[in-house]
């Protein structure tokens, strides 16, 4: 009797651990639309919108972005009694590779993907999305976790969804495909991130891991790369001009819970799983990028989306799990 | 500075091998006792982000007294190699006696 209800309360606890890890997937996915979708709105704001070049608005806004999120982050450890484990963790090996990833994953990545977004629109987002591939493709070589013939399958489908995105251009974008290539080169970095992460994270609390991940990586877009690209003068502005920070401080709050539970699902049910629910905020971000920024929907861009995250979904579980019964 | 708790929790079944829940927490208290973090659903959270990621791995469960699951684990051999790569060698002598 006693062995018997040990065991039931195992599987309960077995089952709520997958259960969570696989939400703190799907909530990271869709926070991270809402977070591509603020840090457009904030574009649209004075003196955002019309600073001119290429770069300047992405790495202004998401250094910006990054850092509050960091200080959100830092507000969530301090309430759970964390802080001092920042310090503690930067002092390891494991600790320094998060750093290397927030290096690789904050201004590479966010920076190319915010300037694709800038330059192909929504466009940029599923073909960013392609990052579970690298993640899964870098895992096996780094971390040799050897993906099943499921995922690979999953991971072809992910880029059958890519390329039919990028099969008719819209007209009236010269710089569309930069704009998508900075999106593939966001997918890759991502990519890397994600194993470089899960391999730290791996004897880190990942709460903290991702606080440090944050704040790194905007501070090192706004301290060294926002000056180099002489945008100084544009984020003194956005502070100075109030609603746009306003907004980047919205965003930058979707922006932690989406990384602390990507983080979170990747050391909980693996850097595959996790990876591949956390792209579902292509589908979001799609979504709310039609809804409220008046993007166009073209039948392409509805295809290519619905098979990205039906990849997704393939890489994460077997479909024919759910027809199933418990034996 | 001491080791981040995840990292403790790991460096003490290096030491000890395997250990209970309780057992981690108790050799631990000394030193992240008067944390706020210092609670069981935090160190239950340790252990099976370490068992997912194959650093250690469930040894056995029984319900304790209080009618609650207590939880058996011992170190894997990654966890081991993990422990002898990153933990400096006086932490492995320092804590969790």
């Amino acid at each position: 009797m006693g062995n018997s209800s040990a065991n039931a309360k195992m599987q309960q606890l077995n089952k709520k651990f997958r259960v969570t890890g696989i939400s703190s997937g799907v909530i990271s996915g869709l926070t991270y639309g809402i977070y591509t979708t603020l840090v457009l709105v904030a574009g649209l704001y004075e003196p955002l919108v019309s600073a001119v070049g290429l770069l300047a608005v992405p790495f202004v806004t998401s250094g910006l972005n990054d850092f509050l999120a960091g200080l959100w982050l830092l507000l969530y450890n301090g309430g759970k009694g964390r802080l001092k484990e920042l310090g503690r963790s930067l002092n390891t090996f494991p600790g320094k590779m998060v750093v290397v990833g927030a290096l690789i994953g904050g201004p590479v990545a966010n920076g190319a993907y915010l300037a694709g977004l800038a330059m192909a629109g929504a466009y940029a987002i599923p073909i960013s999305a392609t990052c579970s591939l690298f993640g899964a493709l870098f895992a096996w070589i780094f971390l040799k976790q050897k993906p099943t013939k499921r995922v690979v399958l999953g991971m072809v489908i992910c880029v059958a969804g890519a390329i039919t995105i990028n099969w008719v251009k819209p007209e009236g974008s010269p710089n569309f495909t930069i704009g998508i290539i900075c999106a593939l080169v966001a997918a890759v970095s991502w990519g890397l991130e994600g194993v470089i992460s899960s391999y730290g994270g791996s004897m880190l609390d990942t709460d903290v891991a991702v606080n440090i991940r944050e704040l790194v990586s905007g501070a090192v877009t706004m301290i060294v790369v926002v000056p180099l690209i002489a945008a100084f003068p544009l984020m003194a502005a956005t502070v100075k001009a109030g609603v746009p920070l306003l907004i980047l401080g919205l965003s930058g709050l979707s922006a932690a819970i989406s990384f602390l539970c990507w983080y979170k699902a990747n050391s909980m049910v693996g850097c595959a799983i996790g990876m591949s629910l956390n792209v579902t905020y292509a589908f979001w971000g799609v979504i709310f990028c039609v809804l409220f920024l008046g993007e166009v929907l073209t039948p392409t861009i509805v295809a290519g989306s619905v098979i990205i995250v039906l990849g997704a979904v393939i890489v994460t579980m077997n479909p024919l799990d759910l027809l199933k019964k418990e034996a | 500075m001491l080791l981040p708790a995840r990292t403790a929790v790991l460096n003490f079944l290096y030491q000890a091998g395997e250990a209970d829940i309780d057992k981690i927490m108790e050799a631990l208290k000394p030193m992240y006792g008067t944390e706020k973090q210092f609670n069981k659903k935090m160190f239950m959270e340790h252990a099976m982000s370490l068992e997912a990621n194959g650093l250690a791995e469930m040894k056995s469960y029984e319900l304790g007294q209080d009618g609650e699951l207590m939880l058996r684990y011992q170190i894997t051999d990654d966890g081991r190699s993990t422990v002898e790569k990153y933990v400096p060698v006086t932490f492995r002598r320092k804590e969790g006696k």
